[in-house]
């Protein structure tokens, strides 16, 4: 599954998007734990992000298949 | 029309898109890159945004402060991409019958943007460093723990 990182998370990532290997379709708060574990720098900002498939911002309950990427967004900053 | 580009904004523009006269008001809001951040000097600033949502998000923004105000206008974009000291990041032109309508408008509709549009700014520090400005937590990820944060960050204004 393509997971893409926005803002602060590209610097905590060290890159703009990354191949998850996980199941399909899987719970967005199972993709996430399995995101921090895999890359550990992540883990003290998945509390406070948001996450979204195309234009719309999705609970963490929702069920994902993958057909579309994962966004992560961090708090906002824009003004 | 865009509410995210990598161009120049010019406020003229939008004053024309929106030129009615029904309106005896019109309300200009720029924000403007400021030389210093938290006792820091500044540069020059980054934006960056997930341009799928954001678009969304400022259009629906644009009809929600029409409906809320009562203003008959309502136009806002804001620009990404590499930013000098003094240009402008985002213009809101609010037109109205009259002038306190206009006023309220727009300065919810920044205020609400900085917590609804999923923008960052990445800060360039004249020594060298560069960092992203913390934000608002988006706040509709499902379990509403960010529900207090927002409203505490929300709180302290940015530009």
């Amino acid at each position: 599954m393509r997971i893409e990182f926005y803002g602060v998370l590209q610097e905590a990532a060290g890159r703009e998007a990354l191949e998850l290997p996980i199941d399909a379709p899987s719970r967005v708060a199972h993709i996430l734990e399995e995101l921090g574990e895999q890359i550990p720098a992540l883990q003290s900002h998945l509390p406070r992000i948001a996450c979204a498939v195309g234009d719309e911002v999705i609970p963490r309950s929702e069920m994902v298949t993958g057909d579309a990427p994962l966004v992560l967004l961090p708090p906002v900053s824009g003004g | 029309m865009e509410h995210i580009t990598d161009q120049v904004l010019d406020p003229e523009v939008l004053k024309r898109e929106t030129e009615n006269p029904t309106c005896g008001a019109l309300v200009v809001f720029e924000g403007t890159v400021r030389n210093h951040h938290r006792g820091r000097q500044v540069q020059r600033m980054e934006y960056t945004a997930y341009k799928p949502l954001a678009e969304r998000v400022l259009q629906e923004l644009e009809e929600e402060t029409k409906q809320r105000f009562g203003v008959v206008e309502c136009r806002i974009v804001h620009r990404i991409g590499e930013l000098a000291i003094g240009e402008a990041s985002v213009v809101i032109v609010v037109r109205s019958a009259h002038r306190g309508d206009a006023f309220d408008a727009a300065e919810w509709a920044i205020d609400t943007l900085k917590q609804r549009v999923p923008i960052w700014k990445n800060d360039f520090y004249t020594d060298g460093t560069r960092a992203y400005q913390d934000g608002v937590p988006l706040s509709a990820c499902g379990s509403g723990e960010h529900d207090s944060t927002a409203s505490d960050s929300a709180s302290s204004r940015g530009s």
